[in-house]
């Protein structure tokens, strides 16, 4: 069984996703890597044998990344926007028409609150489950479920992938 | 017509793959003659696969040098304060970015605890220009008496500040390497001819002046080695090499 420091740097890749996620900003979200990671060093001995490793780690990260936000209540621009959509699109031979759908995308979650956003991840990007979302993010799974469908329908109508605008999105159960 | 009542969040659960066995069947068979049903499953489907398309390649994208370099090092420091420093408290040293986002509470002013043969891994959780004055360090902890400011190239001056024995007899010292932006206490045994680094504690910018917790790690890392009284100057000069 690998230690704590041992798969820090493996996972490395994934933890940076999830934070440019977050951060929609490259420079604070290795910023908030690396102090997730000191951390993470520091509390090692909380993390449970056997238990997702993955989780353990988004949990520190986004906790930090709370904190950063109570602290910063005024939230400036986000600098670099655009260079956050232009590095998530595959580059090459990707067709045109893919890269403008996928453009659309990044730009459709840099709209979305921050609360839906990060369910959107965990579980779309990162593949945690219900559950293990639930836990990295100390809520309920149910509210896990409630803002991960509501991301999930806002999402389809600013990209406008739903089928047909006649159907209303607030609809719970059955047909409109 | 819809004559089960599936709510968005159950259709979200199946198609994420997280609803249970009967329910994803009863849902089935509704799809089966529902298209409005089928439509409305379609959007947890596709928002899946567009987040995941959208977000999946930023995996690829190299991780800054300076980032892994950083986390690399915290992990060799954990290891190695682990295995070799026992209860001493091993904190890093904030990195020096001219200003941090994340102000930590902890690790304000230390450190880490390093273990190695100076020749290799004095360096470790220094500049990296550090490593090339390893040799000139273990020199200087050959010869030079206690109490003296060497200065070493690049601007770095060594203070070796004194010399014991550990319990199994073995010749210590210990000493401070001042830089421009840190300084680094170190204790290094000499092992085989080899100078071993037992103990190294960065602060930054703490120019004649060990915070009070490192020096309290100090302490307490020569008591768990039995260390002796400080060699007098006497027994200091008939140990060195001349």
């Amino acid at each position: 069984m690998q230690t704590v420091p041992e798969r820090l740097v493996a996972f490395l890749p994934n933890l940076r996703r999830f934070a440019i996620s977050l951060c929609r900003s490259r420079e604070m979200a290795d910023d908030l890597v690396q102090t997730a990671c000191e951390r993470a060093i520091l509390a090692a001995d909380s993390f449970v044998p056997g238990s997702r490793f993955d989780a353990w780690m988004f949990r520190i990260l986004r906790n930090l990344w709370i904190d950063h936000l109570r602290r910063q209540k005024t939230a400036g621009p986000h600098d670099d926007l655009e260079e956050a959509r232009d590095v998530s699109v595959p580059s090459g031979e990707a067709a045109s028409l893919a890269r403008m759908d996928l453009l659309e995308v990044t730009a459709a979650l840099q709209k979305l609150p921050e609360e839906q956003r990060e369910v959107l991840v965990l579980v779309c990007v990162e593949e945690l489950s219900y559950r293990d979302t639930a836990e990295v993010l100390s809520i309920p799974i149910g509210t896990v479920m409630s803002r991960l469908a509501r991301a999930r329908k806002n999402l389809a109508e600013l990209t406008g992938i739903s089928f047909g605008e006649k159907r209303s999105f607030d609809t719970k159960g059955g047909v409109a | 017509m819809t004559r089960h009542d599936f709510d968005d969040e159950t259709l979200m659960a199946f198609a994420d793959g997280e609803l249970d066995e009967a329910t994803s069947a009863r849902l089935e068979a509704a799809l089966a003659t529902d298209e409005t049903l089928a439509e409305r499953l379609a959007v947890f489907f596709e928002s899946r696969l567009l987040v995941a398309g959208a977000m999946k390649p930023l995996i690829d994208e190299p991780v800054p040098e300076a980032l892994l370099k950083s986390v690399r090092r915290m992990a060799d420091d954990a290891r190695s304060g682990e295995t070799n420093a026992g209860n001493i408290v091993s904190l890093r040293p904030k990195p020096q970015r001219e200003t941090r986002r994340w102000l930590m509470p902890l690790a304000a002013s230390i450190v880490a605890v390093i273990t190695g043969v100076v020749g290799f891994t004095v360096g470790r959780n220094l500049d990296p220009a550090t490593l090339d004055s390893s040799a000139e360090i273990a020199t200087v902890l050959d010869r030079e008496a206690s109490g003296q400011d060497i200065a070493l190239g690049a601007g770095e001056t060594l203070h070796v500040i004194a010399s014991f024995r550990d319990k199994n007899g073995s010749l210590c010292r210990e000493y401070e390497l001042k830089q421009a932006s840190s300084s680094t206490v170190s204790i290094a045994c000499r092992q085989d001819q080899t100078w071993v680094t037992q103990l190294a504690l960065s602060s930054a910018k703490a120019e004649g002046y060990v915070p009070a917790s490192a020096q309290e790690t100090i302490d307490a890392y020569l008591a768990s080695i039995e260390a002796g009284a400080p060699l007098s100057p006497e027994e200091e000069r008939a140990i060195l090499a001349p």
